[in-house]
């Protein structure tokens, strides 16, 4: 089964990139990745805290009207490489359709070389970013 | 009471003091490798602890051949001070002065408080990246007097020397493979190596600015748990970054003689058929 177009396109396009374009174009969408808005502010007090200094990755999906999903996350600055990659998720993903986000292969990622700028660690953690994406579509098909 | 080797640390104004003279190299190393192109310390180069020090194919470090061209490329000479900080209360800042140590070169420097201190002081960050004229430099056989194998730690188990886990408590029981909120991977087994006992990294720093805690803090936090100076010690933990700051803590702030890193740690252990394992 194909990709949402937009993922798709930007897995095409890391594909292509050196090692330092692609640190530039993860830096450009941890730059780009906007603020939680105001409204979650309360429900994110609700959620745990997370102990010693880890990277608290704190994501929030949003049904529109058309039913596709809108996906929020508050993720601290001092780590880039994980805002960028969930900014990654958060562009090829939203506006889709819950079925279409629990229809994405848990390798997609591989045709993006991503390994040339990251450790195989972050990639896992790009994966836990995309599992609870999906968790969170989950959620929001119940309702 | 002062710390044991304070020459092995400087703080952030020193280093804003410092960043030009020419006898001086700041590294800086960090968990998260953007960080570095988006703003650095002036005059800063970055070494990145997975795609700058681990061997291409093996699991382990660069070869003494391989440091050599390292230092060369970043015009790093054999009696130049190099000062490490980083992010993450400096776990791969202390990871690289390990791995500086373990080749030779003994003049090196951490930055108090790392990246956390440094941004909470307002000081600049650079894009900027320099570039130095390339050095020769040599490297030293490497010093194993520092880095245990897993061979030595399970005989070190068995005679119940001491062992120190830095990770964190849950990882300890074996509730966890991995820090909380990190993908749970690496390792098949949970639990600890017989006879460790679990000290967290972080509890030798001041959480507010990523410090170090002072001399009597750390002397009662690892002599309240029966780690000595008078033994062998080896600190371990997921993959030897946050064990590579309690070995620095333990031998320059304390002044342990004896103190080794084993940076298999847990990703080798938990992993490893037939070697005896604690819940």
């Amino acid at each position: 089964m194909s990709l949402p177009k937009k993922l798709q396109e930007i897995v095409d396009d890391f594909a292509s990139l050196s090692r330092e374009e692609k640190i530039e174009t993860l830096i450009a969408y941890a730059e780009s990745l906007p603020p939680l808005p105001e409204r979650f502010a309360e429900e994110r007090s609700k959620m745990e805290p997370i102990p010693e200094c880890m990277t608290p990755v704190f994501l929030f999906g949003e049904k529109q009207t058309d039913g596709g999903i809108i996906f929020h996350f508050d993720i601290p600055p001092q780590s880039p490489t994980v805002q960028g990659l969930a900014c990654i998720l958060a562009t090829g993903l939203n506006g889709c359709k819950p079925e279409e986000i629990l229809a994405i292969p848990a390798d997609f990622y591989l045709p993006m070389n991503l390994q040339e700028a990251i450790t195989q660690q972050r990639i896992n953690g790009f994966m836990g970013v995309l599992a609870h994406m999906k968790q969170a579509a989950v959620n929001l098909m119940e309702k | 009471m002062p710390y044991s080797h304070p020459e092995y640390l400087v703080d952030t104004e020193w280093v804003a003091n410092h960043l030009t003279d020419p006898t001086i190299r700041i590294i800086e190393s960090d968990e998260d490798p953007l960080l570095y192109p988006m703003g650095h310390i002036q005059g800063a180069v970055q070494v990145d602890w997975f795609s700058t020090l681990q061997h291409p194919l093996r699991r382990d470090f660069v070869t003494k051949e391989q440091f050599e061209e390292i230092c060369s490329k970043l015009g790093i000479t054999n009696n130049m001070i190099v000062v490490f900080y980083g992010d993450k209360s400096n776990w791969f800042a202390c990871y690289a002065l390990w791995l500086f140590q373990y080749y030779g070169h003994t003049n090196v420097k951490i930055m108090d408080g790392g990246r956390i201190k440094w941004e909470q002081e307002k000081r600049p960050l650079v894009k900027e990246v320099p570039s130095y004229v390339r050095s020769t430099y040599r490297a030293k056989e490497a010093d194993k007097s520092i880095r245990a194998f897993r061979d030595e730690v399970l005989k070190h188990s068995n005679a119940k020397k001491p062992l120190v886990d830095v990770r964190s408590l849950k990882e300890f029981t074996g509730e966890m493979l991995h820090m909380p909120n990190y993908p749970q991977e690496g390792a098949t087994r949970g639990g600890h190596i017989p006879g460790a006992v679990s000290i967290p990294w972080s509890q030798a720093m001041n959480e507010a600015d990523a410090t170090f805690k002072t001399p009597e803090e750390l002397a009662a936090l690892y002599k309240g748990k029966n780690i000595k100076a008078d033994g062998e010690v080896i600190a371990y933990c997921r993959i030897g970054e946050r064990s590579s700051l309690t070995w620095f803590v333990l031998k320059y702030l304390l002044g342990y003689p004896n103190v080794k890193n084993y940076d298999g740690s847990w990703t080798e252990w938990g992993n490893l058929v037939d070697a005896p394992i604690e819940k």
